[in-house]
């Protein structure tokens, strides 16, 4: 009975996709701790993890969009747009709240197009945030004639960026990023809408018979990932402290490669808010470690394409070989 | 409905319709921007490289896959022939160097997507960041030059008969993928692969192999194009080629290069890079700043697509048309009921 009660337990463990990531976590932290010194302090960790809020709610979106089966390259872009946006209106005068509602109805329209361009409109959904991506770069590109927005900050933006802290070690981008894990993360689970989205991303078809409006819920899942951009680039806005127009260039390939990390799967209906917050930990860990190691910054870009590699090829095989053993030991009974 | 019909079915020919519009935009430019014939050849030269990374892109896509790394590939094999030839190594030992590039990245694309089994899309946005990434490092984030080779130079500058040089490597490299498409056993499985994996498969293809192969060609074609650019560009900078492979993309889609996989050429590619290119040379001349070149590049890529799904829906129609009336009795002679 007792053993029976611990298969059933192991079999939850080992079909949760956290688990590879926490494995990964452990690996690249433990072997890290050993090998560089300053890597296991208090300051190194609030530095790296500082400067990982706003990939963390782009991986938040990102994850989203993949459990409903789809894909937003356009993150990137719209969070630099996003950026633009807060810093022009800043410089001409207007009040922080209005700022932060626009730069948020932006990204949930932005998020709005790419659902009806994929959705009603039918295009692949790669090619069609791509272009979404080159629209929201031209965009910003035209705004800001090709060079940074530049003297908008004050003391609000150090305090949204968190360049300063609100209280002792809390920063407003930490306790942005935490409210929206919990968010987006009761929202997947305690929610209709969250299963609905699992059940899209599974099978568009039986869901769609079974009376769901498909195409909705695929909608709302690129506008989530619109308004998570949005917010990441406010952040980003208050903490570059400039917004040179090719702010936004390879977000959105760290925003994949830390959701595919945390166990979300290109094929949809798979995926975790807390697997994404995990995968960018990693991944800012990584880096960070590159970085003490005194590898070039120029190298950095080689290194997030080999990491997203990896990233496929470990998810591939967690994947399969959970399948394997779930079959093992369905067929014992 | 007849007429919709009709015109869709018309336009479905593959590479008509966008002929015909390179042709009129070609003749409104030319009412519209008096200088635009005295620049036209300077453009097309300016073009080439990415007319090659169109008929690249075009060959995998019509394959079923998609190749996003070809445009740093390209800017990486550029980079790696201005190296090499400013290190002094012989001319032909560089292009030679910089075409590899290109096939080994293919080759690598290839081989994570069929040998790994990771989804295309994902491996070649890995790759076009590691291609990406090398160049920066080989170029140190600056720039490289120092080629001194004539050889080299007249690639592009050169000419026979008062036609650029680059016309000629670029057109004979068209011609052959065009004939390679439409005229080998491997430009069929390619189209057979595109239009169905599994029945590909099921009919006895080896869809592994010729995946692999449609990168290759890509990678390949990436690479050429780079030795190309960097004999025009007698300087390559760190960032050279992000983003042409959207370019070359759209191009191909506007051309009639079914993402879907399965229909398009390389002249049917070719004709919807020189479109998009000509748009955006004719948009210059009359004042459009070139920022605006990424959007009309997306819009056109949009309308393109939209365009190929009612191609399709249209030919789904008449196919569902088809099987329901064949498989309906022969109906006999004096039969009413």
């Amino acid at each position: 009975m007792a053993n029976q009660r611990f298969n059933i337990s192991m079999k939850k463990f080992l079909s949760d996709p956290i688990l590879g990531v926490i494995i990964l976590l452990l690996l690249v932290g433990g072997v890290a701790s050993f090998t560089v010194e300053v890597f296991f302090t208090l300051q190194n960790f609030t530095n790296f993890l500082s400067g990982s809020y706003f990939v963390m709610l782009l991986a938040m979106g990102m994850t989203v969009v993949l459990i409903s089966g789809g894909i937003d390259l356009s993150i990137g872009a719209v969070m630099a747009l996003c950026a633009g946006i807060v810093a022009k209106l800043a410089l001409q005068g207007m009040s922080v709240p209005l700022v932060i509602v626009c730069a948020l109805a932006v990204g949930a329209f932005v998020g709005c197009l790419n659902g009806l361009l994929v959705t009603v409109v039918g295009l692949p959904d790669f090619i069609a945030t791509l272009a979404m991506s080159a629209f929201a770069t031209g965009i910003l590109f035209i705004w800001t004639k090709g060079t940074p927005i530049v003297g908008y900050m004050d003391e609000t933006y150090k305090q949204i960026g968190g360049l300063a802290p609100i209280y002792r070690e809390v920063t407003v981008p930490m306790v942005i990023a935490i409210v929206v894990a919990f968010a987006l993360g009761a929202m997947l689970k305690k929610t209709k809408f969250g299963v609905h989205l699992f059940s899209v991303g599974s099978n568009r078809l039986a869901t769609r018979q079974s009376g769901i409006n498909v195409t909705n819920i695929r909608i709302l899942a690129y506008v989530i990932s619109g308004v998570c951009a949005a917010l990441s680039g406010i952040i980003m806005a208050g903490r570059n402290t400039t917004v040179p127009p090719d702010l936004g260039g390879g977000y959105e390939v760290l925003a994949i490669a830390a959701a595919l990390i945390g166990g979300a799967s290109l094929m949809g209906g798979r995926g975790r808010i807390l697997g994404a917050i995990l995968g960018e930990v990693v991944l800012a860990m990584t880096i960070n470690i590159i970085n003490l190691l005194g590898v070039p910054s120029s190298y950095q870009k080689i290194f997030i394409g080999g990491i997203l590699l990896l990233a496929v090829l470990v998810n591939q095989l967690v994947i399969s070989s959970r399948t394997k053993i779930l079959m093992r030991s369905t067929n014992k009974k | 409905m007849k007429f919709k019909n009709f015109f869709f079915r018309s336009v479905s020919i593959t590479g008509v319709p966008i002929f015909g519009l390179l042709i009129l935009i070609v003749a409104l430019f030319q009412f519209v921007v008096p200088i635009f014939n005295a620049t036209v050849g300077d453009y097309i030269t300016n073009l080439v490289p990415v007319l090659l990374l169109t008929v690249g892109a075009a060959i995998v896509i019509i394959g079923g896959s998609i190749d996003l790394s070809i445009g740093t590939v390209c800017g990486l094999s550029a980079g790696i022939t201005m190296w090499t030839l400013a290190s002094g190594l012989p001319t032909a030992l560089s292009i030679l160097l910089g075409v590899a590039t290109g096939t080994f990245f293919g080759l690598l694309n290839g081989f994570l997507i069929t040998k790994f089994g990771i989804n295309d899309f994902i491996a070649t946005l890995a790759t076009l960041n590691i291609s990406g990434g090398l160049l920066i490092v080989l170029s140190q984030a600056t720039e490289l030059y120092g080629a001194e080779s004539e050889f080299f130079t007249s690639l592009v500058y050169g000419s026979f008969f008062g036609i650029p040089t680059s016309f000629f490597i670029a057109g004979a490299i068209i011609l052959l993928m065009q004939f390679l498409l439409l005229k080998t056993i491997l430009g069929r499985r390619i189209f057979a692969m595109g239009n169905s994996g599994a029945a590909a498969n099921v009919a006895g293809i080896n869809v592994r192999n010729v995946k692999l192969a449609t990168f290759v060609l890509s990678g390949t074609l990436a690479g050429c194009a780079g030795v190309l650019l960097a004999s025009r560009l007698g300087g390559v900078q760190a960032f050279l080629g992000l983003g042409y492979e959207f370019t070359a993309i759209a191009g191909a889609v506007v051309g009639g290069v079914s993402l879907a996989g399965g229909r398009g050429s390389a002249a049917a590619a070719l004709a919807g890079g020189l479109f998009i290119g000509t748009l955006a040379q004719g948009l210059q001349l009359i004042g459009v700043e070139p920022i605006f070149f990424g959007i009309v590049s997306g819009l056109a890529l949009i309308i393109g697509v939209i365009f190929d799904q009612k191609i399709q829906d249209i030919g789904q129609l008449r196919s569902r048309f088809d099987s329901r009336v064949l498989a309906q009795p022969p109906r006999k002679e004096g039969d009413h009921g």
